[in-house]
């Protein structure tokens, strides 16, 4: 599995799951999974290394949440201690039940990053910039372009920090970094000029673009307010399908516009995603869970994935098609991840 | 004129979009009173956010169909994604980030939409380098592109008063970078701090008064995040204080190089 599109349905499949869950149980299955397939991204060499920054970053956000929750909320049945009501915002019972949600809370922000972890690990940074849709071609190009130059630049600091420092520049004040600084971003911006008249010279400014009003702004712009007219309906407790409503019409402008605009812009690809079987298999199923769990959100049919531990602890269960929920964010580990790169 | 108009109302509504929908916890109670609500607010933030952004840069890219703007911005969004990997050779505490003044500078010296593009991009190319992209990056560009995108206004406001060049140019430039060093956490913040209330009632009640939940979010700003903020404020004043004087001799150079206009053959030159 390596196209950018069946990483991005992976991203999306595995966002809608932990955003419709607060069960324990599926939460720890799904973080374990999202661990073993960090492993598998990683170089051989560089396992132990990721594993442990990861499993301490975990800790410390499941410890803390925990603790943030159990000092401000005081609510639950289960007492341990208290302190003063008068006390300000800390002042109450400390529950065992606000613990349990605060360290919830902390396994969900800790999933999330580490999906985002997986999926910067998972595609190479081409593959990302690719995602940027051709509408927005300029904005792609200044995106190469800096990423083409970075190495150039850091490689030119090194340079230029060397050789102040033969000079006896200590490079330990504020000031020090005054003799980098403008050299190198004198010498970077003489190759921008040297870029641009090179560009020039291939035929870019063949486009000189047009500063017109634009009807692609203003479907934008309309699509904008009708997703944030429905959240805010959805907010004031109007019925979730006047809300879908808006959301569904923004959603089919903004892709009818970027269909549009991309198809009117001629862009080569030197370099195709290669689409295997497992690619096609793995974005098939993956937007068939994201499908299938909208559904189950728009249709409020979600209480099998919910768990509160409020307002009195209670071990919590889970029905064995939930089960299957946690595994999905581990099917790259079946569908060889990393092949482009071994 | 009409179309300095156009983009003024554009920006406006895509900002007053953008700061109602990360001051809802504020401004709408009943954001934290159902399950619903409460799961699906970040993801409705997150996505109005990239929407915001989404408007601004078509909106922008707009101007930039050209070789010199593409090449130029390329170019300087490089240098200051290397700035960020500076932060650790760069003696400087925690919270200290050198990014921020050459996006002030740019939106400074070439105006509003150069400075918001410098910034957005600034974030989603360093992002890319550094394994950044998450959900935290829509609020990271729009936020940067702000501070850009303000500097601009900052550069008509000084021409008006006779302070380019000045000394007092510098001052002004450094106290405006001083706000933004906190405002950029102050806002930042927002975008997650509903998420980590989580359960209905934890920080938020319900129909408690405006400032008795802002007080609330003071709280949570001064224990977590203050200290931060500060040295970014104090390490942005440092910044600009050095080096804003000659980077801005540097900018007014390369404009000079960069106003090489292209004919086409047959066009009158």
């Amino acid at each position: 599995m390596t196209a950018s599109l069946a990483w991005l349905a992976w991203l999306l499949a595995s966002l809608i799951i932990l955003l419709s869950t607060r069960n324990p149980l599926l939460l720890v299955v799904f973080l374990s999974l999202l661990l073993a397939l960090g492993i598998r991204l990683s170089a051989p060499p560089d396992r132990k290394r990721w594993l442990g920054q990861n499993l301490r970053f975990i800790g410390t956000m499941i410890l803390l949440s925990a603790l943030i929750n159990f000092i401000f909320t005081h609510t639950g049945a289960t007492r341990l201690f208290s302190l003063p009501k008068d006390w300000f915002l800390i002042g109450g019972p400390f529950t065992l039940e606000s613990l349990v949600y605060g360290g919830i809370n902390g396994l969900v922000i800790s999933s999330l990053y580490l999906t985002f972890t997986l999926l910067n690990k998972a595609l190479s940074i081409q593959q990302l910039t690719r995602l940027i849709p051709n509408a927005f071609y300029p904005l792609t190009l200044i995106t190469t372009i800096s990423l083409t130059f970075f190495p150039s630049i850091q490689e030119r600091t090194r340079q230029i920090k060397e050789a102040q420092m033969i000079r006896g520049n200590p490079m330990e004040k504020l000031t020090d970094w005054i003799p980098i600084l403008i050299p190198l971003m004198v010498t970077s911006l003489e190759n921008a000029i040297q870029l641009s008249e090179s560009m020039t010279a291939r035929g870019f400014q063949a486009n000189k673009g047009s500063r017109k009003p634009s009807a692609g702004l203003a479907i934008l712009i309309l699509a904008t307010f009708l997703v944030f007219a429905g959240w805010v309906l959805s907010l004031f407790n109007y019925p979730l399908w006047i809300s879908w409503g808006l959301y569904l019409i923004a959603a089919v402008s903004l892709a009818l516009l970027l269909s549009a605009q991309s198809r009117a812009i001629q862009i080569t690809h030197l370099h195709q995603d290669r689409w295997e079987k497992t690619d096609v298999f793995a974005t098939s199923t993956f937007t068939l869970v994201f499908l299938v769990l909208l559904g189950l959100i728009l249709g409020q049919k979600t209480a099998f994935l919910s768990y509160s531990p409020y307002p009195a602890l209670a071990f919590p269960t889970l029905p064995p098609a939930a089960w299957l929920l946690g595994l999905v964010p581990g099917l790259p580990i079946l569908l060889r991840p990393h092949d482009h790169r071994d | 004129m009409k179309l300095r108009l156009q983009s003024l109302l554009i920006n406006s509504f895509v900002f007053l979009l953008g700061i109602l929908s990360l001051l809802a916890p504020f401004v709408v109670p009943q954001a934290r009173t159902s399950t619903f609500s409460s799961t699906s607010f970040p993801v409705m933030v997150s996505l109005i956010v990239v929407l915001c952004v989404l408007i601004l840069l078509f909106e922008a890219q707009s101007t930039l169909l050209n070789a010199k703007l593409i090449a130029f911005l390329g170019v300087l969004i490089a240098l200051n994604a290397g700035l960020r990997f500076l932060e650790i050779a760069i003696p400087g505490p925690a919270g200290f980030s050198p990014v921020f003044f050459l996006i002030i500078l740019t939106g400074y010296y070439f105006g509003g939409r150069m400075g918001f593009l410098m910034g957005a991009m600034t974030m989603l190319v360093s992002g890319l380098l550094t394994g950044g992209v998450g959900p935290w990056l829509p609020g990271q560009m729009i936020t940067a592109g702000w501070v850009g995108q303000s500097a601009g206004f900052l550069r008509f406001i000084f021409r008006k008063l006779n302070f380019a060049g000045n000394p007092v140019e510098i001052i002004f430039l450094a106290i405006f970078s001083a706000i933004w060093g906190m405002l950029y956490g102050a806002i930042m913040n927002l975008w997650f701090w509903p998420f980590l209330a989580g359960a209905p009632g934890q920080t938020w009640f319900q129909g408690a008064s405006l400032a008795e939940n802002f007080g609330r979010y003071l709280t949570y700003y001064l224990a977590t995040s203050v200290v931060w903020d500060v040295t970014r404020s104090v390490g942005n004043v440092l910044v600009v204080s050095f080096f804003a004087r000659p980077v801005l001799q540097i900018f007014d150079r390369f404009n000079r190089r960069f106003s090489f206009q292209i004919v086409k053959e047959g066009e009158p030159l």
